[in-house]
């Protein structure tokens, strides 16, 4: 299980990067159980979307989840529009996304 | 109203509030957008309507950087932030690239599209802003908050 803690805007450049390279080590280790907690990123951009889908979809296929916790308002506006909102479950705080994970 | 909006109510005219040419890279774009952000901030301009405007911004500058620069930062984005006596407001964003046609994307929240990990950032933008328009050979784009 991981929980993973952004902070600032999910946005093209160093921000995604860093964020691909922390899901690509989760899943080549096998840790599929993954908490990604948005309360302090304020925006979310088309690649930060599309790595978080992309990535839903790789672990999805490995029997586990990415589950978003606390995300901000401008977070969830943002999936909504695009329509990817539905794709994940959301919870109020890291341990509530954590406990239903067992 | 903010000083700063003093356009022309008669001939339409537009402010220019920001002017800038950025290297095609990431970190440029952050920079840039933050700035906008801040701007608009000093001008009053709502947190929803900040917020949009902004996403917005990313997405065409990243647009711009990526297919109309090729990632090569040795080329320029030109980004520029008008407004109108209403305050409504304006962004530009120009590439040197070949541009492309709009009108060929497809609907990116529809079925596999939603997995996809690209493809999404036009449609963004039209979602969040009221006027959208390219402008000569697709390598300018035109984007309206009212």
């Amino acid at each position: 299980m991981q929980v993973i803690q952004l902070r600032g805007a999910l946005r093209m450049g160093p921000a995604v990067d860093s964020f691909r390279q922390t899901l690509e080590e989760a899943l080549n280790s096998g840790d599929t159980r993954i908490v990604v907690n948005l309360s302090e990123v304020p925006m979310v951009d088309s690649s930060g979307i599309g790595l978080l889908v992309r990535f839903l979809a790789l672990i999805k296929q490995q029997g586990g989840n990415i589950k978003l916790a606390q995300p901000s308002k401008f977070a969830v506006q943002t999936l909504r529009l695009v329509g990817v909102l539905k794709l994940f479950e959301i919870f109020e705080n890291d341990d509530a996304a954590v406990e239903s994970f067992a | 109203m903010p000083a700063e909006f003093s356009g022309d109510t008669e001939t339409g005219a537009l402010s220019e509030l920001l002017d800038v040419n950025l290297p095609a890279d990431a970190e440029a774009i952050a920079t840039a957008v933050d700035t906008i952000s801040e701007t608009l901030m000093r001008l009053e301009v709502p947190e929803q309507k900040r917020f949009e405007v902004a996403l917005a911004v990313q997405e065409a500058l990243a647009n711009a950087v990526v297919h109309g620069c090729g990632n090569d930062p040795s080329k320029q984005v030109r980004c520029r932030l008008q407004s109108d006596a209403q305050g409504r407001i304006v962004i530009i964003v120009t590439d040197p690239g070949p541009g492309f046609r709009p009108e060929v994307l497809s609907d990116a929240t529809r079925g596999k599209k939603l997995y996809a990990d690209h493809g999404r950032g036009v449609y963004l933008i039209r979602q969040l802003m009221d006027e959208v328009h390219f402008q000569d050979r697709g390598n300018e784009i035109r984007m309206w908050k009212y």
